[in-house]
C-alpha cells in the first residue's frame, strides 16, 4: 500500500487498532475525586490535600488561595485549631500524620510577609447589602464569604477592634497579636465595611437591621458566664473565668493569689490557669469532672473539651489537673475561702441509659486553695436578641445556621450553643454566607458537595515510603513567658517535605501507575491537564475493563463502575 | 474555561510520551500479565529491533488474523524454534552489517519444555540475541495444562487436585540458573509488579553483545484463578514471599539481588489464586505441601540472600515507590 511508517511506527489499517476490545468490558474506570479525611475533618472546610499538592511543587501562593477559599485567617488557624485534620489524617495509621496545621501556618506566615491579598475584588455598590453581627472569627469569616460572593458585607462590633475572642480571649503566647493584627487587616481591607464600637440592643436593633439588609448573619458569641455556686455558695469576691481572661488581656494584669481552684474542663480553664501561672501564682489547680485528653482520647465523650496541646503544656508548666472531680462544698472561715471538697465523680449511665454524674462516697478530699473561679462556660447574652432568643441559652439554628421561622436570618460562632472552636466558628461564616446567597438567589434546596471519604483501605500502601514527620520548635518550659509564642513553625523545606509525606488521598497523583500497568494499553498521558484535572485519559475503545489500574492507583482516585 | 482543548484520544495516543512496539486492540484477557510485561519489554527496548516469537498465547493474542498488535518487525514460525529463528535472524542482520538488535520471545511453555532445546543451542553458539521468557507458569493458551515452570502443588488440568495427589507433584524447573550455566554474560529474573526493574533489566540486556536472558513472572488471572484487577498484586506477593526471586546472573554468578523488605509468609500468596485453593482444605496433606512451600521460599530466601538489612529504595518495598508527578516507572 505504500504507507510510509513513522519512526515511531504508529499503527495504520491492518493493526489490531481496528479492533475495539472495549466491547468486552462489563466494569469500567473512571476518575473519582474523593475527599481526603482531613478535608471531610475540617470544621472550616478546608481541602488540606488540595494545598498539600501545591506546597509539594512549591507553589506557596496558590496553596494559600486554595485556604482562603474556606478560611480567610490561616496564620491564626494555623495556630489555635486543634487540627481534627491531623487526627483524622491517612497517613497516622501509617508512620505518623502529615503536620498539616503547621503547613497551614507557614502558608498563613508567608502570605503576611509577602503582603498576599486575597484572591477577591470588592463588590460593586450595586449589589446586595447584608449585615453582620460580631466580628469574631464566625462574623469575620462570613463577611469575607459576603466579598467572595459579591455581596457588600457591612460588619458590626461593640468593640474598638475586630478579632472577637481571638482578641479578647486567646493569650498571645498561643496566638502573636501582630499575627491577628495583620490578619484582620487584611480581611478588612478585602471590601468590608466595619463598623466597630456599635453594639447591637444599644445603638441598633434587630428589626431595624432587618429592615435595612437583605440578609443578617449574627455571630454576637457568649458574653455570659453560666450561673455558678456550690450549694447556693460562692466566694464573696466572685471571679468568672472568662472575664478574668480577658482582663488580663486588655489590662495587662489581674489580681492573684497563692492557690487557685479552676472549675472546668474547656480551653478557658487551661488558659486561665497558665496565665495564672505566667503572673506569678504559685499553686494553679484545675477540677475536672472530664477525664484528661490524651492524642488518642481527644474529642472523645468524658474527656475535657480543652485543646490537647494546650492541656500537655499546662501540666508541663506545672499546673495540676484533677481529673473525674467534682466541688462537693466550698470549705469557708468567716466569708473566708480556705479551700474546697473535692469528691470523685464521673458521668455514667443509669438504668434509662442517660449519663449522670455519680459521686463516689468515701473519696472526699480537702484542697487548700485561696480561691476558686468558676470557667465552666459561657451562653448568649439576649441583649438586643429577645424576640428570637426566647430566654434560651443559645440560638438554635440548622447546619447552615439558618433560625426557623426567620427568612433571611442566620447564626453562627459560640452563639450556637454547638460549637467550641475557632474553626467551626470560621466555618459557619462560609456555611451561613452559602445559604444567604442560595435564599437572595432563591437557587432552591441547599446542598454541600459530597465526595465520597477515601478511607485507609482505599490506598495502595505499596507505592508509599515511610518518613518521619518533621516537629516543630516547641520552647522548654524556664524560657515559656506571657507573650513570647510557645510553638515555632516548620521551615520551607519542611513544609514542602510534608507535601511530598501526603498520600494524596482521593487526588490524582500523576504517578503514572495507571499509564504505566495498562496491559491494553488504554491509559493514555495527557501534556496538559484533563478535564477532571488528572493527567490521564481511559480509552474506552480498547479498555477491558480489567482493574489493574484502580486496584494499583496508590491514592484511590480510580473506581470501577459497573456498566451492565 | 475558555482556553480548553479538546484533543480526540485518537490523536492523544499518537502523542505519547513513551514508544510503546505493542499497541492497543490485542485480545489479551483482562488483566494479562504478559500483555504487560510484553509492553514494558518493546518500551524499553525502543524501535530499532526485531522480534522472533515462540508459539503461545503471546503469539495468539497479539495477531489474529487479520490484524497485528505489533508495530515493530516480528516473526512467528514455530513453538519449538524462537531461539533458533531469532539466531538466524542475528546472523543475517550480521553479514548485512546492520546493528539493529534481535530479541526472542516466548512463554514458560516455548523456553523452558517445548524450545529449550533451541535456546540452549543459541546460547551455547553465542548470538546476539536477547530472549525474554514470560513465565506464567502452565500451557496457558491451550487450557492451562503444566509446564515444566508450573509451581509444586499447582493445580493444572493436567496435574489436578483431587485424591492422589495437591496439585503438580514436581518443582518449577530454575531455568535462570540452567541458562546462566551457559556461561552467558547476562542472565535474570524479574516481576512485571516492578516495571522499572523490568526496563532496567531490558535496557542492561539490550546493551550487552552477547546472548543475554530475561525471565519475567507474569501472572495469568484465567490460569491461576485470581481477579484480574490483582494481577499486580499477585506478582509483587510472588516476590515479597521470596518464591519467585528477583536476582541478575553474570557469567553463572549471582551479580544483584533484589532484597524483600518485610518478607511475607507464601500464604499471602497462595490463598488468592484459586490453583493452590486445595491448599487450604482441611487435610493433612494440605497442610503439608503449605510447609514444603514455604521451605521452598524460605531456601530461596537463604540461597540468595533475600532479606534486605533496613529500608532500601531497590528492595521489594521502596521499588515501586511512586511520587507525584509521575516518571517514578522511568
Amino acid at each position: 500500500m505504500g504507507i510510509k511508517m513513522t519512526r515511531g511506527a504508529i499503527a495504520y489499517p491492518g493493526t489490531s487498532l481496528e479492533f475495539k476490545t472495549g466491547s468486552w468490558r462489563v466494569e469500567r474506570p473512571e476518575h473519582r475525586h474523593g475527599a481526603a479525611p482531613c478535608h471531610t475533618a475540617c470544621p472550616a472546610g478546608e481541602d488540606a490535600q488540595a494545598y498539600l499538592a501545591l506546597v509539594e511543587e512549591g507553589r506557596f501562593r496558590e496553596a494559600w488561595e486554595t485556604i482562603v477559599g474556606a478560611n480567610p485567617l490561616p496564620a491564626v488557624t494555623g495556630r489555635v485549631c486543634h487540627h481534627p485534620c491531623e487526627t483524622s489524617c491517612n497517613r497516622a495509621q501509617y508512620d505518623e500524620a502529615i503536620a498539616i496545621h503547621d503547613v497551614e501556618r507557614f502558608l498563613g506566615d508567608q502570605a503576611l510577609k509577602e503582603g498576599w491579598t486575597y484572591p477577591v475584588s470588592a463588590p460593586p455598590a450595586s449589589a446586595p447589602q447584608v449585615a453582620v453581627v460580631g466580628a469574631g472569627p464566625a462574623g469575620c469569616s462570613a463577611a469575607y464569604h459576603l466579598i467572595r460572593h459579591g455581596y457588600q458585607a457591612r460588619l458590626f462590633d461593640a468593640l474598638p477592634e475586630a478579632g472577637g475572642l481571638l482578641r479578647t480571649a486567646l493569650p498571645s503566647y498561643r496566638l502573636p497579636r501582630d499575627i491577628l493584627d495583620r490578619e484582620i487587616e487584611r480581611l478588612l481591607a478585602s471590601g468590608i465595611q466595619f463598623s466597630p464600637g456599635h453594639r447591637l440592643g444599644r445603638d441598633f436593633s434587630l428589626d431595624e437591621l432587618r429592615a435595612d439588609y437583605r440578609a443578617v448573619f449574627l455571630a454576637p458569641g457568649t458574653q455570659r458566664g453560666v450561673e455558678w455556686s456550690i450549694g447556693g455558695q460562692t466566694p464573696r469576691d466572685l471571679h468568672v473565668g472568662l472575664d478574668l481572661l480577658k482582663q488580663w488581656l486588655s489590662v495587662g494584669s489581674i489580681p492573684t493569689w497563692r492557690s487557685v481552684a479552676i472549675v472546668g474542663g474547656g480551653n478557658t480553664a487551661v488558659d486561665l490557669a497558665r496565665v495564672l501561672k505566667r503572673v506569678g501564682v504559685p499553686e494553679v489547680h484545675i477540677i475536672t469532672h472530664q477525664s484528661i485528653p490524651r492524642a488518642e482520647t481527644a474529642g472523645g465523650p468524658d474527656v475535657m473539651p480543652a485543646i490537647h496541646r494546650e492541656v500537655r503544656q499546662g501540666l508541663e508548666e506545672g499546673i495540676v489537673i484533677h481529673e473525674h472531680r467534682g466541688v462537693q462544698r466550698l470549705v469557708l472561715r468567716g466569708e473566708q475561702v480556705i479551700g474546697v471538697e473535692l469528691v470523685h465523680m464521673k458521668k455514667l449511665p443509669d438504668a434509662t441509659g442517660q449519663r449522670r454524674f455519680v459521686t463516689f462516697e468515701g473519696t472526699e478530699s480537702l484542697l487548700h486553695v485561696e480561691q476558686v473561679i468558676p470557667a465552666i462556660g459561657q451562653v448568649l447574652d439576649p441583649t438586643g436578641l429577645e424576640k428570637i432568643a426566647n430566654k434560651k441559652r443559645f440560638l438554635k439554628a440548622d447546619a447552615w445556621g439558618r433560625i426557623s421561622g426567620q427568612e433571611g436570618l442566620l447564626v453562627g460562632g459560640d452563639a450556637r450553643g454547638d460549637r467550641g472552636t475557632v474553626s467551626e466558628a470560621i466555618g459557619d461564616g462560609r456555611r451561613g454566607v452559602a445559604a444567604i446567597h442560595n435564599f437572595l438567589q432563591s437557587a432552591g434546596e441547599l446542598q454541600e458537595t459530597e465526595r465520597v471519604l477515601i478511607g485507609y483501605d482505599r490506598l495502595n500502601l505499596n507505592y508509599y515510603e515511610p518518613a518521619p514527620r518533621p516537629e516543630a520548635p516547641v520552647l522548654p518550659v524556664a524560657e515559656r513567658t506571657a507573650y513570647q509564642e510557645i510553638e515555632g513553625g516548620l521551615n520551607r523545606r519542611q513544609v514542602m517535605g510534608e507535601g511530598h509525606r501526603c498520600f494524596s488521598c482521593g487526588s490524582c497523583l500523576a504517578c503514572d501507575n495507571c499509564w504505566t500497568l495498562c496491559p491494553d494499553v488504554a491509559v493514555l498521558k495527557t501534556q496538559e491537564t484533563a478535564a477532571d484535572g488528572s493527567h490521564y485519559v481511559f480509552d474506552y475503545s480498547y479498555c477491558k475493563g480489567c482493574g489493574i489500574c484502580a486496584h494499583e492507583c496508590p491514592s484511590g482516585y480510580i473506581v470501577m463502575r459497573d456498566e451492565l | 474555561m475558555s482556553d480548553e482543548v479538546v484533543i480526540p484520544v485518537s490523536a492523544l495516543r499518537r502523542h505519547q510520551p513513551r514508544f510503546s512496539g505493542l499497541e492497543a486492540g490485542h485480545r489479551a484477557c483482562l488483566g494479562c500479565g504478559e500483555a504487560l510485561a510484553a509492553r514494558l519489554v518493546t518500551e524499553a527496548a525502543g524501535p530499532d529491533v526485531m522480534y522472533a516469537n515462540a508459539t503461545g498465547c503471546l503469539e495468539v493474542f497479539t495477531t489474529a488474523w487479520p490484524d497485528s498488535a505489533w508495530r515493530v518487525p516480528w516473526i512467528h514460525s514455530l513453538f519449538e524454534n524462537a531461539a533458533a529463528v531469532a539466531a538466524g535472524m542475528e546472523a543475517a542482520m550480521k553479514a548485512q552489517g546492520n546493528p539493529t538488535k534481535v530479541i526472542a520471545m516466548g512463554g514458560d511453555g516455548g523456553t523452558f519444555d517445548i524450545g529449550f532445546q533451541a535456546l540452549s543451542g543459541m546460547l551455547e553458539r553465542g548470538h546476539n540475541v536477547f530472549y525474554v521468557c514470560y513465565d506464567n507458569e502452565a500451557y496457558m493458551n491451550t487450557g492451562i495444562q503444566r509446564s515444566s515452570s508450573t509451581p509444586h502443588a499447582a493445580s493444572t488440568t493436567t496435574s489436578p487436585a483431587g485424591p492422589e495427589r495437591m496439585g503438580k507433584r514436581h518443582l518449577k524447573k530454575d531455568i535462570v540458573s540452567i541458562v546462566a550455566a551457559h556461561h552467558i554474560p547476562y542472565a535474570a529474573t524479574t516481576s512485571v509488579a516492578y516495571p522499572s526493574d523490568v526496563r532496567k533489566k531490558v535496557r542492561r540486556a539490550m546493551a550487552i553483545d552477547g546472548p543475554t536472558f530475561l525471565h519475567i513472572h507474569a501472572p495469568c488471572p484465567l490460569g491461576w484463578g485470581h481477579d484480574g484487577a490483582l494481577s499486580i498484586e499477585v506478582a509483587r506477593l510472588a516476590v515479597q514471599t521470596g518464591l519467585f526471586p528477583v536476582i541478575e546472573l553474570e557469567r553463572g554468578g549471582v551479580a544483584g539481588v533484589m532484597p524483600i523488605r518485610e518478607i511475607r509468609p507464601v500464604t499471602d500468596y497462595l490463598k488468592i489464586q484459586a490453583r493452590f485453593r486445595h491448599l487450604f482444605a482441611d487435610d493433612v496433606r494440605a497442610r503439608e505441601e503449605l510447609e514444603h512451600l514455604q521451605a521452598l521460599a524460605n531456601h530461596n530466601i537463604e540461597l540468595y540472600g533475600l532479606r534486605g538489612d533496613e529500608a532500601d529504595a531497590l528492595d521489594s518495598d521502596g521499588a515501586d515507590t511512586v511520587r507525584r508527578g509521575g516518571m517514578r516507572w522511568a
